[in-house]
């Protein structure tokens, strides 16, 4: 478990970098990990998209979203997302929208 | 509570009930073969050097003796009589909470079972099945790492390791197939769904259809060309992976292997092609009988070593010019040291890539890359498990490789992660990756 300062605010991550308390995610924080945890300075607008769509779908499922999923809502095609998120859609994207880390080879 | 936590609250509240069990499970693992290798240890100090732990880590906890020393001394108290009647005098001792605490540090929190500790044991020792009964003995009494289980778990509930709906998968294997017509400009490519009487069921990792379909669209574009009679299956017996290898829970790991006989069955295939997959292909292939006490009424391989067949029997071509950089090969444990599968993905490497470089050690010699044994889905050993990963770091700089391939999904996701943390500046692909990109008519 590591602690990051964040405007002040104690923000738990667990061994790996996820939100140990999903809730308190907001995009700011989604800015702030970014930095912190995978090295983008400068969020785009298809990062955004990105992100919001996958956190939209937690929200509402509990759960990640298919890649398949991301590609058609979004429209950022499938090579696209693994340049915007060098950590992948799992380890990256999902991270970034502050969703727990998915079971599996990930 | 974190997982962590959870698993201390565990060990706190451990009964002499929970011992006793523990200790029956570990017993029921143990044959003559085991019996004689835990007495066997000479304490030669071979093993240490050959643990990627250790060579990262070099602490006493990081040999792979000491962790059988760990193990064989609570099989002494409980199951020989000088250790019953003389513990001090053989190093024996009781199962109790320190002893619980110090098994799951070794077996989960330093070992990936990648078994090259045993290779190059003096006296033959395998090591990997005495810390498997050892994970079993544990599991029993409720110490199975949360997050390793609860892999399991979603694998017994969902038909799959990360609950992918029926409808998803379904979906993105449509979507695929699109992709593949576009990419071949042939409007009859296809991935078959539940075709019966097709000659092979191929299976594949879920972590291909949830985040990374490229791989399937890959394998899928090589049986495109060879013209293979294969198919996918809608249901249940489409996921090639059984975390039950790593809990070394063998009811359970014979649950999810039933999937993959039911769905052979359900259709009627003749062969069960296994993905790029280490832990998966060694479950299917090795273990798979043994965990359900049955014969397999059907063959099962590896997508590797078919590809190494179309390619001697000319089904496929290849120009290996397509792929000028310079282009290495990691051996999944499973696969290789394990499972048996050696040259196929170097006859297929050779041909595919015009500078493939071997790394050194390599073949049944080579190091973990330290995401084996299911510490990708353990995330409090993560420091431990980046740290054991400089072995395979360093070997990869050592080759000046631009590309690295490896024929499984869970190297190919702790490579990454090495990729990032040891500032490797690699590609990471699949065999069939590479065999679909050089692909000529």
């Amino acid at each position: 478990m590591s602690v990051l300062d964040f405007n002040g605010t104690q923000v738990q991550l667990n061994e790996e970098g996820f939100l140990v308390e999903p809730s308190i995610w907001t995009e700011e924080l989604a800015a702030f990990l970014a930095l912190k945890e995978e090295g983008l300075e400068q969020l785009t607008e298809d990062h955004w998209s990105v992100i919001r769509f996958i956190r939209g779908h937690f929200l509402e499922n509990d759960s990640a979203p298919m890649v398949r999923a991301m590609c058609k809502t979004t429209g950022v095609p499938l090579k696209r997302i693994y340049e915007l998120f060098p950590s992948g859609p799992a380890k990256g994207a999902c991270k970034l929208a502050g969703l727990p880390k998915p079971d599996g080879c990930v | 509570m974190s997982d962590v936590d959870e698993l201390e609250t565990r060990l706190e509240a451990l009964t002499e009930a929970d011992f006793q069990r523990g200790l029956e499970v570990f017993r029921s693992k143990l044959k003559e073969a085991e019996a004689a290798f835990l007495n066997a240890c000479v304490h030669c100090g071979l093993c240490a050097e050959s643990c990627h732990y250790y060579r990262m880590d070099p602490v006493l906890e990081n040999i792979p003796a000491a962790k059988l020393e760990t193990i064989a001394a609570v099989f002494k108290r409980h199951f020989t009589t000088m250790g019953k009647v003389a513990p001090g005098l053989v190093g024996a001792r009781s199962m109790d909470k320190d002893m619980a605490r110090a098994w799951v540090d070794a077996v989960f929190g330093r070992c990936s079972l990648c078994g090259r500790c045993s290779l190059n044991c003096t006296v033959g020792i395998l090591l990997p099945r005495l810390f498997r009964a050892a994970r079993a003995a544990l599991g029993a009494m409720g110490l199975t790492p949360p997050d390793l289980q609860a892999t399991v778990d979603t694998a017994l509930k969902h038909g799959n390791n990360m609950a992918i709906t029926r409808e998803d998968w379904v979906e993105t294997v449509q979507w695929i197939e699109e992709e593949l017509q576009m990419e071949t400009g042939d409007p009859e490519a296809r991935l078959p769904l539940d075709k019966h009487g097709a000659k092979i069921l191929f299976t594949v990792n879920p972590r291909e259809p949830k985040f990374f379909p490229l791989s399937l669209q890959a394998s899928a574009k090589v049986f495109w060309a060879a013209k293979e009679d294969w198919t996918l299956t809608a249901d249940h017996g489409w996921d090639l992976t059984n975390y039950g290898l790593f809990n070394c829970k063998d009811e359970e790991a014979g649950l999810i292997t039933q999937n993959l006989v039911d769905a052979m069955a359900r259709l009627g295939c003749e062969t069960l092609v296994i993905g790029e997959c280490g832990h998966g292909f060694a479950s299917a292939r090795w273990e798979g009988e043994e965990w359900l006490k049955q014969g397999f009424p059907f063959k099962v391989m590896s997508i590797l070593e078919l590809m190494d067949e179309y390619l001697r029997d000319g089904r496929i071509k290849v120009d290996p010019a397509k792929h000028p950089k310079k282009v290495t090969l990691h051996d999944p444990c499973n696969l290789v040291r394990h499972g048996g599968i050696c040259e196929a993905q170097r006859r297929v490497l050779r041909a595919s890539a015009a500078d493939f470089v071997e790394m050194t050690p390599n073949r049944e010699h080579n190091f973990c890359c330290g995401g084996g044994g299911g510490q990708l889905a353990m995330g409090r050993y993560k420091a431990r498990r980046l740290n054991s990963g400089g072995m395979k770091a360093q070997q990869i700089r050592d080759t000046a490789a631009e590309v690295v391939v490896t024929p499984c999904h869970n190297c190919v996701d702790q490579l990454g992660e090495l990729n990032k943390e040891y500032k490797l500046k690699v590609q990471i692909k699949t065999v069939a990756e590479i065999v679909a990109d050089a692909l000529v008519p």
